[in-house]
């Protein structure tokens, strides 16, 4: 793992310890209704400053807490067209499968490519340390997974050309 | 360049065979089994492998992805070598495998239909209790695979009852019967609805034929090598089976004239080559027994297929129950024992009678009710896909 | 399944089902679409049992690519050369077909390898009929020389509305491909593929493979060709064709794999899509098994029963 990775993911993860002290908070404006205020951004005194962190241009998180909700929206880098197309296509097969998953949001927040919603309820029924871990995995599987699947298209480019050349021979 | 002017590819998969082509023909294009012979040698190793061969590997792993068998030829592969293994996508009536049944439409597809996918309309089906999740999967791989420009899932037991459509009678109101290989449904439909609440499922499929088949025969102790004797079992339910209208008289038949009933089946043992014989008796009307005394076959489940029919009409609204009893609609492939339609229209028919009987008595025999028509027909896999491109107009792109 | 075959299997399997059940008289009607907008029909009816109609439908010719009679030049050579006295090409052909041919079952060759042969030859229509102007070419080729009459471009049609070319010369021919895919994805994994060819070239094994170049904008070669035709959104692929690589055998396959060529990227850019879809599935599995570690519940269960020593209460459950 590139050493500039391991410092944006130990970024990310102090931040999120940080950032992960949620409690319960009931709705202001409809009674017995619990909601995500960092969704609904109805009062401004219940939101906290947004956190940005950038690897570089193309690689950002963004954290937005609120009293009872955080939502780390995260952009991947996309090198070329070809990698831009593969991160699509598995993030898009990973929100489709967003109930599987709880804390993934269903749609990206505008302008990251995927983003996931914890709630206090979340952090009540999983160990907050343990869910960071997954949140920094997730990261990193991704990073290796769009490599890996780069690779295994090349790969495969590689075998089709040989054995429709082969053929001539 | 427009896809309706070219047929709509049909796929209708079922646990035990896949009928697949194009609308607009009578008869599919390909019936095979619904099974895929996978190279597993090099799939699980890249995990596990050190780094130095791991590129090597992952070569070898892109191309044995491409390594597999379905139909007809996944059998004979996986019967003549080691090297592949087995795998049914569809497990009762439901898309278990998704590796598996993903390069299963692959190699329909581009092997068998040859058609390029980009091109058509597709029609698949699913059974009537398909989870919207399997749907959502099944559009996934249609749309982000292969890129086909629409697509339509129809549920098999509406299609089953579409099939008998014709424009002098425009029937949409019945019960479908459906006796697959992994799955049995009885659907009440309703103006071409699913009454989904009303839907029975029974534990007995044609497998279980096929299973009971191969237990007789395993007790009687005929010369069958074990690893052969589910296919002869599957082989003799197919082509000797048939419902007898009594057990015991049928019994006496066999005892009577055994010359005339009692079949052969020759076969060569596949690990020697060596040939053998058997014979098969009672079994062939015992197997598709189990449908109407499921007692003789399993103990957790004993309610004959009749009183289940006539459970599921008794549980739809009242209004459409006459008209249900009228339009039985068996289809699936272990409804065509002969005589399959007529005992269970007979065995209905007496369940039905008996309670309108004793309703009858009950209310001092001063109100004659009118008969109840108990009628069932069989519909088959060619009208449906004959009937498909109807369908094909209305599909969304 | 890694390369296509040449004859179209449902055609195989309808003729062979024929030919073994041929006293059995049955009317058959059948249509069917492959690849490349080829179409076909077959047609048996009862009265005449051992003739059988094979009709055929040819993706729609671009303007530059010419049909002579509905059909590509040195068709009709071509199929009277490759079946013989079995079958008998109709005129006209059947309304909305490029080609009928009538088969008379009853004059098959009598010997069983003979007859499979030649019903897999017939089941590979399209492989004598589109593929037949570039076999005129390459046979040219093999003698080295130059067909009379065309000089400079030729255009043959491989899928509705487009044409790959030919740059016909004494000693060699050069083959271009304008690749175009409909969707973006297929774009991306097309040009990489493409990409790869030229690489693959390069490896010690392939050096008499024919030598191949992608450029996403037209080759020289094309500077005559129509504007229309020049437009890829997956570049242009070009093969130089030697005579070794048409000698003898060889030919039938080079002609098949070149008039195919399209279609076989195509569908092998569709199989890998399939197999990132295995791999995406297998990396949520165990993504999701990263997050049920998270669940105390989880583990929990997983000890003894009774190490239930306290227990985080929600709010939800005061």
């Amino acid at each position: 793992m590139a050493t500039s990775l391991r410092l944006y993911l130990t970024c990310i993860r102090n931040t999120l310890e940080a950032a992960l002290c949620l409690q319960n908070f009931p709705c202001q404006e409809v009674e017995r209704h619990n909601k995500p205020e960092v969704e609904m951004k109805t009062s401004q005194e219940l939101l906290l400053n947004s956190i940005l962190i950038c690897r570089n241009e193309a690689e950002k998180c963004l954290i937005e807490t609120s009293i009872n909700s955080l939502r780390i929206s995260l952009k991947v880098k996309q090198a070329d067209e070809l990698e831009n197309i593969l991160t699509k296509k598995f993030l898009r097969f990973l929100s489709m499968r967003a109930e599987a998953f709880q804390v993934l949001r269903r749609k990206p927040v505008q302008g990251y490519d995927i983003s996931f919603l914890i709630t206090n309820f979340h952090c009540e029924e999983m160990q907050k340390r343990k869910l960071i871990d997954f949140i920094v995995q997730f990261m990193e599987d991704i990073e290796k997974e769009i490599s890996e699947l780069k690779m295994s298209v090349n790969t495969r480019g590689r075998l089709v050309a040989t054995e429709f050349l082969k053929q001539f021979i | 360049m427009d896809p309706t002017s070219r047929p709509a590819v049909v796929i209708d998969y079922g646990t035990g065979y896949t009928k697949m082509g194009f609308a607009g023909n009578v008869e599919p294009c390909f019936i095979s089994p619904t099974v895929v012979a996978v190279n597993e040698s090099f799939l699980n190793q890249s995990r596990t492998s050190s780094k130095a061969n791991r590129l090597a590997q992952h070569s070898a792993g892109v191309m044995a992805d491409l390594d597999f068998f379905i139909g007809e030829e996944a059998l004979t592969k996986s019967r003549s070598t080691n090297t592949y293994s087995l795998s049914y996508p569809i497990k009762h009536g439901q898309v278990d495998n998704w590796d598996a049944m993903e390069r299963y439409w692959q190699q329909c597809i581009f092997n068998y239909l040859r058609c390029d996918p980009e091109d058509h309309y597709f029609l698949l089906t699913e059974s009537p209790l398909t989870a919207p999740e399997s749907r959502e999967y099944t559009g996934e791989i249609m749309f982000e695979t292969f890129n086909v420009p629409g697509l339509y899932i129809a549920v098999n037991s509406v299609l089953a009852l579409a099939a008998g459509y014709t424009t002098s009678k425009c029937e949409m109101t019945g019960v479908v019967v459906d006796v697959g290989d992994g799955a049995t449904h009885v659907v009440p439909v309703a103006d071409g609805y699913v009454i989904g609440s009303s839907i029975k499922s029974i534990p007995i499929s044609g497998k279980d034929v096929t299973l009971f088949i191969q237990q007789l025969m395993r007790e009687r102790g005929e010369n069958v090598p074990p690893e052969d004797s589910f296919e002869v079992a599957r082989k003799v339910k197919e082509t000797h089976c048939y419902t007898c209208s009594d057990i015991v008289k049928e019994f006496n038949k066999h005892d009577k004239e055994p010359a005339k009933y009692i079949k052969h089946w020759r076969g060569i043992k596949p690990k020697t080559g060596a040939p053998y014989s058997c014979d098969i008796g009672y079994e062939r009307f015992l197997g598709p027994e189990v449908f109407f005394n499921p007692e003789i076959y399993s103990s957790d489940f004993t309610t004959p297929l009749p009183a289940v029919i006539d459970k599921c009409i008794q549980s739809a609204p009242i209004d459409t129950r006459r008209a249900l009893y009228k339009n039985i609609v068996l289809s699936g492939g272990s409804t065509m024992f002969k005589d399959f339609g007529r005992r269970l229209q007979r065995d209905l028919k007496k369940i039905v009678d008996t309670r309108v009987l004793t309703s009858e008595a009950r209310l001092g025999g001063g109100i004659k009710s009118q008969p109840v028509e108990v009628k069932c027909s069989q519909s088959s896999y060619p009208e449906i896909c004959s009937l498909v491109w109807r369908f094909s107009t209305s599909i969304y792109a | 399944m890694i390369l296509l075959q040449s004859h179209s299997r449902f055609l195989l399997q309808t003729l062979l089902n024929r030919v073994q059940n041929l006293e059995k008289a049955v009317e058959l009607d059948y249509h069917w679409v492959e690849f490349d907008d080829v179409r076909y029909h077959i047609l048996v009816s009862m009265k005449n049992p051992n003739a059988l109609l094979l009709s055929v439908s040819l993706p729609i010719p671009p303007p530059e690519a010419v049909f002579m009679g509905g059909l590509p030049f040195g068709a009709i050579e071509a199929i009277k050369a490759a079946y013989g006295v079995a079958v008998q090409i109709l005129d006209p052909p059947r309304d909305g077909f490029n080609l009928t041919l009538k088969l008379n079952l009853g004059k098959l060759p009598p010997d069983e390898e003979h007859r499979y042969a030649l019903l897999v030859k017939i089941a590979s229509v399209r492989e004598v009929v589109l593929g037949a102007p570039l076999r005129v070419v390459l046979k040219h080729l093999s003698s080295r020389t130059v067909i009379p009459g065309i000089d400079g471009l030729l255009a043959i049609v491989h899928r509705s509305k487009e044409s790959f070319f030919l740059d016909p010369q004494p000693d060699k021919v050069t083959v271009v491909f304008p690749m175009r895919f409909k969707d973006s994805v297929d774009i991306a994994f097309a040009t990489s593929f493409l990409q790869e060819f030229v690489e693959a070239r390069r490896t010690a094994g392939l050096n008499n493979a024919p030598s191949c170049l992608w450029s996403p904008t037209p080759p020289l070669e094309l500077k005559e060709a129509p504007a229309e035709a020049l437009s890829a959104n997956a570049g242009f692929v070009s093969f130089v064709i030697l005579p070794r690589h048409v000698e003898g055998k060889k030919l039938d396959r080079t002609v098949w794999n070149l008039s195919t060529f399209h279609a076989y990227v195509s569908y092998h850019v569709k199989c890998s899509e399939g197999f990132m879809h295995t791999r995406m599935r297998r990396r949520v599995e165990s993504m999701i098994q990263a997050l049920d570690r998270a669940k105390p519940g989880v583990e929990g269960r997983k000890k003894s029963p009774n190490s239930r020593s306290f227990k985080r209460l929600s709010l939800k459950e005061v």
